[in-house]
């Protein structure tokens, strides 16, 4: 097993997961409280737009979808405030476009598209030292804003008009919010793929909602049950030879199920001792 | 000196006038209730007020624009719908809106009742302890000005009386002006220095045994609502 840990693909893999694991379950807190699954599902489909241009212009189809994210992002948080369109139908427009133009873009190119498989499914073991450096100075970064503004962040979602009271600059820093979540779901795609990238949003800070007693509490939870299925996760994956995004995924809604029964457990346990 | 200046404010959705034109002042350090029926404007005064939406006319707030005087108001909303699972304690609610002195947080909280509540989670809270806890965080910068949004919707008897009771002690002993927005009309008439009737237009606008007479109550509201009238003495 340890053997494994000596090759610089599982070293890139583990190093990018920890950090992703944070980022991704820190980020989730607020997509959770402001309701927002569907904006991160739908901005990681969207972003199929730029995979395929990167593809297309033999750029790095990562850093291109990076692009492409934060401008739907944008635009989804200025349509929302400035039309009566509803917030969903909006996000599904963009989806919907977005992955139209990656399929035309796509076709355009002949042959077999790894790049594709990727996108759909995710492959940690393929990130190279490039795509490391990105993602780790990028999502540091995000990670530190997080921790900086959680409080203006958490009150402006909990009562947009109370954060404007208090001076908060609500269209800037929803926008700021929505691009950040568009660029930590592109950066989760490569582990997990697009199909479950929004797992990490939700599955952590869903399992310490079980048992946390305050935010602070909530955030610390969310982030070492992240971080313990990806880590778990990846070793399961190499010693059962499985695709890792999956079993990643399959490892934290394991955890949610065990927490689920113990809270149950324990709550019977407290009824009956209470009469 | 006012606290508030109204001239000639409109605010339009679409093409829908929901405020006409109207004008008032509210003096500084009294407590101003705003009435009228669903759908007068109420709630888009207030807004206008915290520049909050865009409007047409003149606001001065202690002399300023509105979004140069938002760090003299306080401001507690109507609804506050939320995620009642998550976790989060009334501490650090309060600690969202900004790092203030301990003691002057244990004072804002005393004051309005919340003492014993710090470690409670927002989610828990009755309906009554929410709206105080939401009044804590209007205090929190301690405002000269407090904007309440029909603050006793969905408060039980008990837990509206201790909510006016908080209301009425910062005006008169901390001098807060308050501006209040109720369909309380009975409850107003007994607290309130000042009473401003809306229905698109002003309806009136003065001290209550003045403002609240049986014609504004038939414009307001129809002909079967009662007024019961008290012997009100404005705040000196």
């Amino acid at each position: 097993m340890f053997e494994y840990l000596a090759l610089p693909f599982m070293q890139r893999a583990i190093i990018a997961g920890l950090i992703l694991g944070a980022l991704l379950s820190l980020l989730g807190i607020f997509v959770v409280l402001k309701r927002m699954a569907f904006f991160s599902d739908g901005i990681a489909h969207a972003s199929l737009a730029g995979v395929a241009l990167g593809v297309l212009t033999n750029a790095n189809p990562l850093f291109v979808a990076l692009g492409a994210s934060s401008i739907f992002a944008i635009l989804i948080s200025w349509l929302e405030r400035k039309t009566k369109i509803a917030s969903d139908a909006i996000i599904g427009l963009i989806f919907t476009a977005g992955m139209a133009t990656g399929v035309v873009l796509l076709s355009l190119k002949k042959g077999y598209q790894p790049e594709l498989v990727s996108f759909l499914f995710g492959n940690i073991l393929s990130l190279q030292w490039s795509e490391l450096y990105i993602m780790a100075g990028l999502g540091l970064l995000i990670i530190i804003y997080l921790i900086l503004r959680h409080k203006q962040l958490a009150l402006m979602i909990l009562n947009p008009d109370i954060a404007h009271a208090n001076n908060i600059k609500v269209a800037l820093h929803q926008t700021i919010l929505y691009v950040i979540i568009a660029l930590s779901v592109v950066l989760g795609m490569k582990m997990l793929g697009v199909v479950l990238v929004s797992a990490l949003l939700i599955i952590p800070v869903s399992t310490a909602k079980i048992f946390s007693q305050s935010f602070h509490q909530l955030m610390a939870y969310s982030v070492i049950i992240s971080e313990l299925s990806i880590v778990l996760g990846l070793v399961l994956s190499i010693i059962l030879n499985l695709p890792t995004g999956a079993v990643i995924v399959l490892t934290g809604i394991g955890i949610f199920s065990l927490t689920m029964a113990g809270h149950r457990l324990k709550l019977q346990f407290f009824h009956r001792q209470t009469g | 000196m006012n606290a508030i200046h109204v001239k000639n404010l409109t605010v339009a959705y679409d093409r829908r006038i929901v405020l006409n034109n109207i004008s008032f002042e509210v003096p500084k350090g009294s407590l101003t209730a705003v009435i009228g029926p669903n759908g007068s404007g109420k709630s888009t005064l207030i807004k206008a007020l915290l520049d909050l939406i865009p409007y047409q006319g003149r606001i001065k707030i202690f002399n300023q624009k509105p979004s140069l005087a938002l760090n003299r108001i306080g401001y507690v909303p109507q609804y506050f719908d939320f995620d009642r699972t998550m976790p989060i304690t009334v501490r650090e609610f309060l600690s969202f809106i900004s790092p203030v002195q301990s003691k002057q947080a244990s004072q804002v909280c005393r004051e309005v009742k919340i003492d014993s509540l710090a470690h409670k989670l927002i989610g828990e809270l009755s309906g009554g302890q929410l709206q105080r806890v939401l009044i804590a965080q209007a205090l929190y910068k301690n405002p000269e000005l407090l904007l309440l949004d029909e603050p006793s919707t969905g408060i039980d008897i008990a837990g509206a009386k201790t909510f006016y009771e908080v209301i009425e002690h910062l005006n008169q002993e901390h001098g807060v002006t308050i501006l209040l927005i109720s369909h309380e009309v009975n409850v107003v008439n007994k607290i309130a220095d000042q009473i401003i009737c809306l229905n698109t237009d002003l309806i009136c606008d003065g001290p209550p045994q003045y403002a609240l007479t049986e014609k504004v109550m038939h414009q307001l509201y129809g002909p079967n609502h009662e007024i019961h009238q008290h012997n009100h003495q404005p705040h000196p």
